[in-house]
């Protein structure tokens, strides 16, 4: 009885958390939920232009394979790189009160997340425009990932938040690794096919290689991934386990140490 | 030891707590602990006893006022009492739901409403969604926000902001409060009120930890006084015996330390 109203208490936390990001984002903006949008499009934008025009990649629709990519990408980086220092940010509040502190993180992913839903309809709208046929996988397809995303993240989220606490550090190197490692040796910018052969495997190894294809698959292709997703599928149960049981033998400090 | 549950509302048995001074300062990042490797490894850390074994029951019901000097582990207490940190050594038994006012407004964001702020703030602090959304027309009308409960919280006054703040935490249901010095706050007519709330509060059975510095108003809320001093309980008993051994030991304590000035100043007096 008391654990579940502990439980239905961490939801509505997490609920209006997640919304109350999300307003004060577009609060007294003038674009609000366009610079969601703005963002990423503009950056594939100059993608586009860099790689297709210049460089030249040779990639059928690249401008679409880009963004496929690009946007679950964001959510990827943007919640880490905004949730891992949440813990942290909020040392006078976890000092004060005591609630479930994981949903000061997860309600950053969640928030996040909502922004890449939203987004997709844009994507849609490109795909119809280009000629593409999404059809009923995608009822599928789109949960499904989201959902593995959502793990995966919440997980490392989880324990690069936790020990943030003791280490600010892990801040400024997730930062760095996410932003300028990770994602190069991820196939955002660049699809999957056309890397050679005796890469392949090492690239996919990389469990946000093989869910970015999966997103790309389902964009492009109306497939739902399936074995091919095995790293991530791996890593998200993984990472949620690693960063549940992390966060519950290290969040007892968190109010002596912050 | 163990005692009917239905009957205690808190029990410290044995309670400690250390805190780690040097581990706090000096590990918060990578450079800062190869810096002082050799004190790190070699445990050099000086530990704080904030709590130093106490035992505290607390009966369901009744009223705890909680004295002493800064530092004595008064705040430790109720946040241990609150959940908001373990104990190292001890156990300790809460039954009911505790509801921790350490601070009024905690998580108060000033770009968003009164009126959503004050729905997040009774979820942090123990309601759901749904029982906040229930007594959010009390706690509007307990505040005297009038419009103001639409309008951006920066653009309140601390006095409107600390009415908030109480609205939000007395209407939250306890069966546990915990208040740590945050009484003695806004103006007379609001003071007034939120006093006769708390006996409001009181006379439905709800337990009370008060901590405070305010000695006049410890016999007025409590059924008895806690004086901790340097972590240790020193003083146990009804709130005007304790509050009155208080002040009569820090008097003579201060009448100690002026007699020691008047010897120092004769001495020097002598020596010229």
């Amino acid at each position: 009885m008391l654990r579940n109203r502990q439980a239905r208490r961490a939801y509505d936390l997490l609920y209006l958390l997640t919304f109350r990001e999300l307003k004060l984002r577009y609060q007294d903006t003038v674009l609000g939920f366009g610079w969601s949008l703005i963002r990423p499009l503009l950056q594939g934008a100059v993608l586009y232009v860099v790689l297709s025009k210049f460089i030249r990649i040779d990639v059928e629709d690249y401008g679409l394979v880009l963004l496929a990519g690009l946007f679950p990408w964001t959510w990827f980086q943007t919640s880490l790189t905004l949730a891992v220092g949440s813990f942290a940010a909020n040392g006078a509040l976890i000092k004060k009160v005591y609630f479930p502190r994981a949903v000061l993180p997860l309600a950053t992913v969640l928030n996040n997340g909502v922004q890449y839903a939203l987004s997709i309809p844009v994507l849609l709208v490109l795909l119809l425009v280009a000629g593409y046929r999404p059809d009923w996988t995608w009822l599928i397809g789109v949960p499904y990932l989201l959902l593995v995303e959502a793990a995966l993240i919440m997980g490392i989220v989880l324990f690069i938040a936790s020990l943030d606490v003791y280490f600010r550090d892990l801040e400024h190197l997730t930062d760095v690794f996410v932003g300028l490692i990770w994602f190069y040796l991820t196939p955002v910018i660049y699809p999957l096919s056309i890397v050679p052969d005796k890469y392949h495997d090492w690239v996919l190894l990389n469990p946000m290689a093989s869910l970015i294809e999966g997103w790309r698959d389902l964009f492009l292709h109306n497939q739902v991934p399936g074995v091919d997703l095995w790293p991530a599928l791996a890593f998200a149960a993984g990472a949620a386990a690693v960063g549940t049981l992390s966060f519950r033998s290290m969040q007892g400090g968190f109010a002596d140490a912050l | 030891m163990r005692s009917d549950p239905g009957d205690i509302a808190i029990a410290f048995e044995g309670v400690s707590k250390h805190y780690s001074l040097s581990l706090q300062k000096e590990a918060t990042d990578v450079k800062s602990m190869l810096l002082h490797l050799p004190r790190f490894l070699s445990n050099a850390r000086r530990p704080f006893v904030a709590l130093d074994n106490v035992d505290l029951r607390v009966r369901r019901g009744e009223s705890v006022g909680i004295i002493g000097p800064n530092g004595s582990g008064k705040s430790t207490t109720l946040r241990v009492m609150a959940g908001i940190t373990p104990p190292t050594s001890g156990r300790v038994e809460v039954n009911g739901r505790v509801v921790g006012l350490l601070e009024l407004g905690s998580g108060f964001h000033p770009r968003i409403s009164g009126r959503e702020n004050a729905i997040l703030n009774a979820v942090l602090l123990g309601l759901t969604l749904d029982e906040a959304r229930a007594v959010l027309p009390d706690i509007i009308a307990f505040s005297e926000l009038g419009d103001f409960i639409d309008q951006p919280m920066r653009t309140y006054s601390s006095g409107m902001y600390f009415r908030l703040g109480f609205s939000v935490a007395v209407h939250v249901q306890p069966e546990i409060l915990l208040i740590d010095e945050v009484l003695a706050v806004g103006d007379a007519h609001f003071q007034d009120k939120c006093m006769e709330h708390i006996h409001g509060l009181r006379r439905q059975g709800v337990t009370l930890v008060l901590v405070t510095h305010d000695m006049l108003s410890l016999p007025k809320f409590c059924d008895r006084g806690v004086l901790l001093e340097q972590g240790r309980i020193t003083d146990e008993g009804t709130p005007q015996q304790v509050v009155h051994n208080y002040l009569a030991r820090v008097e003579a304590l201060l009448a100690l330390r002026a007699e020691d000035q008047q010897r120092l100043k004769l001495a020097q007096a002598v020596g010229q």
